[in-house]
């Protein structure tokens, strides 16, 4: 396989990656790694593995920048899909992704829980609400669409259920998100370690 | 046999940790290197190793260059270069100066404030990298 036709397939394989972009974003990135390799060739005694080895594998390479536009887009996203996909990507590369991973995935469950009890409650309104009463710790809080067995409890809100759940489900969506945006911000999107090589490997 | 194993430890720590410290410094580091005037990638990435001793995989350059593009604290532009293809400039933008300047006040107050409580360190192995009787291993175990 020729010098050329080994580009042009890391070239091809980089591009196949760059998923999430516009056409324009993605030629302008590929144009510039296809640049980055001639100027290598051309203005050094590097062998051609080595230039590639340094870029990385096309997919690795690929993913840092999709990570990097993903979580820059989530900053000024409302989207929950966008945010909880940045999130992931960013829980893959250390504690701090994953802790706010974790915050995405219970906020918007918790968001997602509550505005679906608000859609149940008039498909099912003798099985979803709220009801209080006498437990097993000598008061008991059932919520949701359970099958109510003991006629000791009572039902409160009742319809008013619908309207408080679709807020507190709205409220937890919002919340969540303008939380996770803050710490996006907050906290900013760093290289992944194994990537900085050191000049001096050792302090001593 | 115990002796060896905590001092290997110990090195891999000491490497982790300059490791984190110069990721944690690296979008400063790309901001104060285009201080100047326009640069492109593989121009950065030489800036970067020959002036801080930032020695970066070549592919690590391009998706933080674009990163901090799409935030507004670079442009970019491609230039028909003399060596016969074009190359892909990035310069700082007014935000992206604004950010160099809050970074590398940052940075000057933090390590001004270590200096002081690191001193007894320094002071101490300067001391020592002059005794030539024993190591600074021996005096330390």
């Amino acid at each position: 396989m020729t010098n050329d036709s080994r580009v042009n397939d890391y070239l091809a394989q980089l591009r196949g990656a760059l998923t999430g972009m516009t056409l324009a974003e993605r030629e302008d990135i590929v144009e510039e790694i296809r640049m980055h390799i001639r100027e290598r060739i051309g203005d050094s005694p590097a062998s051609l593995d080595e230039i590639l080895a340094g870029l990385g594998p096309a997919e690795e390479l690929a993913g840092q920048y999709r990570t990097g536009l993903l979580v820059q887009k989530a900053r000024h996203s409302i989207s929950p899909l966008l945010i909880l996909r940045a999130a992931l990507r960013w829980a893959l590369t250390g504690v701090e992704g994953f802790v706010v991973f974790w915050i995405a995935v219970v906020g918007y469950l918790m968001g997602g829980g509550f505005l679906l009890l608000a859609l149940l409650k008039p498909i099912f309104p003798q099985r979803t609400g709220l009801w209080i009463g006498p437990g097993d710790f000598e008061f008991t809080i059932r919520m949701g669409a359970l099958p109510v067995s003991t006629p000791a409890l009572h039902e409160v809100l009742g319809w008013w259920f619908m309207p408080v759940c679709a807020v507190l489900g709205s409220l937890a969506l919002i919340a969540t998100t303008k939380l996770l945006q803050f710490l996006m911000k907050r906290f900013r999107w760093r290289t992944p370690l194994a990537q900085v090589m050191l000049a001096h490997a050792s302090l001593w | 046999m115990a002796k060896p194993l905590a001092i290997a430890v110990e090195a891999d720590s000491s490497d982790k940790w300059e490791a984190q410290m110069r990721k944690g410094c690296l979008e400063m580091a790309v901001l104060a290197t285009l201080w100047h005037g326009k640069l492109y990638g593989l121009e950065i990435l030489r800036a970067l190793e020959r002036d801080s001793q930032l020695i970066l995989a070549e592919g690590t350059i391009y998706p933080i260059l674009n990163r901090l593009r799409a935030e507004g604290l670079l442009q970019s532009q491609w230039v028909e270069a003399e060596a016969g293809h074009p190359r892909k400039y990035y310069e700082l933008t007014g935000a992206g100066r604004e950010r160099a300047i809050r970074m590398a006040e940052m940075w000057t107050e933090f390590s001004a404030g270590l200096g002081s409580l690191i001193e007894p360190v320094l002071k101490w192995a300067r001391k020592t990298s002059r005794d030539n009787g024993r190591s600074r291993k021996e005096l330390l175990l």
